[in-house]
């Protein structure tokens, strides 16, 4: 096997071993902790580089492992599979170095990072699976591993959100599970393939597709929250801010986002499902969660369960992107991706850090924090306008290429779902931050903690502030040549159209 | 092209301001508000052309200046310099530092909108402007302040979303979003007649055009000094470039269509004439009239376009002195309204001013009845009397008239003043 062979493997290996390395360390060993976790953080980013510059100029990562009989563990980097590879090493460093910060002086340190590094080594795994079976294997190692972070904080609470999410994820699972080996009796292969394998399938096997597709659907659609397979999302915000940020941006609605893109357009093929009448119903799902998603944000006081919500409705943005069936939208979806990502996750830190330095966890108890944090409400502004869509953040980039797309292929009504979307963000953050710009501050915060005159402790602040400096740059640079945008435009012409 | 403009001068124009936004440079800079203008005040007065391609920044979009735009970035300038020097910190103690990061987000936003070449960037620096200018509109923070604040945030996320989906229209028809590429594309397009009612409803909304005005008059009611007087040179102007920019004028001939914007724009001047309000709306109901003509000539251009091709050189200096003028208005009325709201002396003031200002009037009023004596008992018997208008009485519109003196008279000169231009 050559060297590039071996790229993929080491993108995994560079989370797995630290965080298997993690669980031995004693709890005081602190220093060799964040060594470690960075180190591999590190690693991974170089890595994911080096590929990257690889795939841009047309070279080739495969791994390939014996599984089962006739089953092969597949690891390959293609465009797509890349951008959530880069996504995931991005906002890994970012969220280890936030981490270090939030947990400062708590107890279960090791256990939180080894299984935050194996969590991730899942992510990076279903972003790098070449067929239907190594993505299973991963996906269920990533419920496996977010567990035991939804219950870190070890409360009633915490043990009855890690409950429903196991209930439901597990559940999920089996639907998935179900899909992926009736697909493989039916056809021989679970490879994923630009444009789909099943267009030899015989017509008589048609509506079993259909049915198998729901089921795949089902199975994804719990992760990336669907309704009505989205109740886990909003009890699951109990967990610590930095899993949250995890969960909503990085690993597990993505996962399940993720795997409805490679569903669509590498299983079925996306002319495929259309013939098969399956898209149109999938488009309608998703507008349904991201309108559903969003009412349900406005009534929501405590700021996590907002945030939570509004993940409902973002993520299916990537759905519906992918089930309008175009060229045009699928940029729009899978830069959602990305975009979100950075988004959310942004808002998942200032949120941490409201309730770290301040003790907020409502959005009542937000008034003029502002004054009191200016810097994790810049960041925290620059999120929630890239969720209303508004230029030059990258939500309005998102937004642009799906409406567009939708257009494209003469679906108006989804450019009506996005303005209503837009507008329904615009009705729940707003009044968030005219809370903390212009409302006078309180006396006497719900549980101020001194950070030495600062804002908030660094570890904490930074990662804020280098998430939504992304968020605006991908929005901002959205035509330079490395944006986010650019390489989902690579993957639509090298995957899926237009060569 | 002139090489006396650096291009990266259009750049710093924009960037500028926006970078000092951030507290941690402008409170290490003197006068920042003041300062934030110079490269833009440079520009203005530097003479020839230039244009900055930008093709990494958001869909690819660039700066550009030319006649037409110097027109209205030199009264930008003008009013936010006049707005930087009221508005200082010093005067207004630590709220007014706590603006600054608005004051620089709504003039870099007004700046790039105003040097944009094509529609994303004119759309983009505009959201930047409005939600900038919201801020701005809400400092004093009273009941009052924040529901215009709230409408005015209503109508602004209203008109984005429309011009958004005016947008979307645009880039699936034309090849770029460039003006002219879009002007050339669009008129033949069979969504023009959507883009069009989209794209007027959107700037109509942003503008504060009757009947869509009711921000406007809150606004200029409730904010202080230095917003009120940047309203009519802000959102306001901002609104009507939009107009200009966005639709194919001269090339588009609309149909019946426009006699609905033509009836809108008269009913705006008939309402800013009619409507009964005190000194602390005249701007507005300036404002309101201002527009009013603004968009019966619109709806004329769209009607007959080669009409609107020959006076279409109106149309930037009409905008660029709609801003000085409501600049002009709302620090006047601002002064006499001391800091934030019209006190009895100073509205006994205004209205002694008046008469002195509308002495030609008077005049023209005594000759006209003197003339036509029997018109008043015309107008009683109007048919508009029968269908129970409110009509005044020939006794309450020679009130009507001389209460709104000051407003006719701006009107006359404004009208001087672009029949000049146009001679």
């Amino acid at each position: 096997m050559s060297a590039n062979g071996w790229l993929p493997l080491l993108v995994i290996l560079s989370s797995l071993l630290p965080g298997l390395l993690i669980f031995g360390l004693a709890e005081e060993r602190v220093r060799t902790r964040t060594v470690l976790n960075l180190t591999g953080a590190v690693v991974k980013l170089v890595l994911v580089g080096w590929m990257l510059w690889g795939v841009y100029n047309g070279h080739h990562y495969e791994m390939r492992l014996p599984l089962l009989p006739g089953l092969e563990l597949v690891l390959r980097a293609g465009p797509l599979a890349l951008l959530f590879v880069s996504l995931s090493a991005v906002l890994w460093l970012v969220t280890t170095v936030y981490a270090i910060g939030y947990l400062e002086g708590s107890p279960h340190r090791s256990r939180f990072f080894g299984f935050f590094s194996l969590c991730v080594t899942a992510t990076v795994g279903v972003a790098l699976a070449g067929n239907l079976i190594t993505f299973l294997v991963f996906y269920e190692l990533l419920t496996l591993t977010t567990y035991p972070l939804v219950v870190h904080r070890g409360t009633e609470v915490a043990r009855r959100a890690g409950q429903s999410y196991l209930i439901y994820t597990i559940f999920g699972g089996s639907l998935l599970l179900l899909g992926t080996v009736w697909l493989y009796v039916l056809t021989g292969t679970l490879e994923f393939t630009p444009r789909g394998f099943l267009d030899t399938v015989a017509t008589e096997h048609h509506s079993a597709l259909v049915v198998i597709f729901a089921l795949l659907v089902a199975g994804f659609g719990v992760k990336a929250a669907l309704i009505p397979l989205h109740g886990w999302l909003p009890q699951a915000m109990v967990a610590p801010a930095p899993v949250s940020a995890l969960l909503h941006a990085v690993a597990v609605v993505k996962a399940g986002a993720f795997g409805i893109v490679r569903l669509v357009y590498e299983v079925f093929g996306v002319e495929f499902a259309a013939i098969l009448g399956v898209t149109g119903p999938l488009a309608w799902l998703a507008a349904a969660t991201i309108i559903y998603g969003s009412l349900r944000a406005l009534f929501q006081d405590n700021l996590k369960r907002r945030l939570a919500y509004s993940t409902v409705s973002q993520v299916s943005y990537i759905t519906l992107g992918v089930a309008i069936a175009g060229p045009v939208a699928a940029i729009g979806g899978v830069v959602h991706l990305v975009h979100q990502g950075l988004m959310k996750i942004t808002l998942f830190f200032c949120a941490g850090n409201l309730a770290e330095t301040l003790g907020i966890h409502k959005i009542s108890e937000m008034d003029g924090v502002g004054r009191r944090m200016p810097w994790t409400m810049v960041a925290f502004t620059i999120g929630a306008f890239g969720m209303i869509g508004a230029p030059p953040v990258a939500g309005f980039v998102s937004k642009w290429y799906l409406g567009l797309g939708a257009l494209e292929v003469g679906q108006g009504w989804v450019v009506i779902v996005l303005a209503g979307s837009s507008l329904l963000n615009a009705a729940y953050f707003l009044p968030i931050l005219y809370r903390a710009w212009f409302r006078e501050p309180p006396h006497v915060w719900p549980q101020e903690r001194d950070f030495g005159g600062k804002e908030t402790a660094w570890a904490l602040l930074l990662p804020s502030l280098a998430t939504a400096a992304m968020a605006l740059a991908a929005g901002l640079m959205a035509a330079g040549s490395y944006s986010p945008l650019e390489w989902a435009k690579l993957i639509a012409e090298q995957e899926f159209y237009l060569k | 092209m002139n090489a006396v403009i650096p291009p990266l001068l259009l750049g710093v124009v924009v960037a500028w301001p926006l970078l000092l936004a951030f507290p941690a440079l402008y409170a290490r800079v003197p006068w920042p508000r003041q300062l934030a203008t110079v490269p833009a005040l440079l520009l203005a007065v530097l003479p020839g052309e230039a244009s900055l391609e930008l093709s990494w920044l958001l869909f690819g979009t660039g700066f550009a200046i030319d006649g037409q735009s110097r027109w209205i970035l030199a009264t930008a300038v003008a009013v936010w310099l006049m707005a930087a020097v009221t508005a200082q910190p010093a005067n207004e103690g630590n709220a007014g530092r706590c603006t600054t990061p608005f004051f620089m987000l709504t003039l870099g936003g007004n700046l790039g909108a105003i040097l944009a070449t094509d529609l994303v960037g004119f759309f983009s620096f505009a959201t930047v402007m409005g939600y900038g200018f919201y801020g701005l509109l809400i400092q004093g923070s009273d009941e009052a302040a924040r529901r215009s604040g709230r409408c005015y945030l209503l109508f602004l996320i209203v008109a984005d979303l429309l011009l958004f989906e005016a947008l979307l229209l645009a880039a699936f028809t034309a090849e770029d979003l460039r003006y002219e590429t879009v002007g050339e594309a669009m008129v033949g397009a069979s969504s023009m007649s959507l883009y069009l009612w989209l794209v007027l409803i959107g700037f109509m909304l942003k503008a504060g055009v009757w009947p869509l005005h009711w921000w406007l008059t809150a606004a200029f009611c409730t904010s202080p000094r230095t917003t009120a007087l940047l309203l009519g040179g802000v959102p306001v102007a901002m609104g009507l470039l939009g107009l200009l920019r966005w639709l194919p004028l001269g090339e588009y001939a609309a149909g019946g269509s426009v006699m609905l914007i033509q009836v809108m724009g008269a009913g705006a001047v008939l309402y800013a004439v009619f409507a009964r309000g005190s000194v602390k709306t005249l701007p507005a109901r300036v404002a309101v009239s201002v527009t009013g003509l603004f968009v019966v000539a619109l709806g004329s251009g769209l009607a007959y376009p080669a009409v609107w091709r020959q006076y279409e050189f109106i149309g930037y200096p009409f905008i660029a002195s709609l801003g000085i003028l409501l600049a002009g208005l709302g620090f006047t009325t601002g002064r006499m309204k001391g800091a934030r709201y019209m006190s009895t002396f100073a509205s006994r003031r205004l209205g002694a001013l008046q008469p002195e200002v509308g002495r030609w009037i008077e005049i023209v009023y005594q000759w006209a009845g003197d003339r036509f004596s029997g018109l008043h008992s015309l107008w009683r018997v109007s048919w508009l009397k029968a269908v129970k208008w409110r009509i005044p009485d020939w006794r309450n519109l020679r009130t009507l008239v001389e209460g709104w003196s000051a407003t006719i008279t701006l009107f006359v000169l404004l009208g001087l003043a672009l029949a000049w231009l146009a001679g």
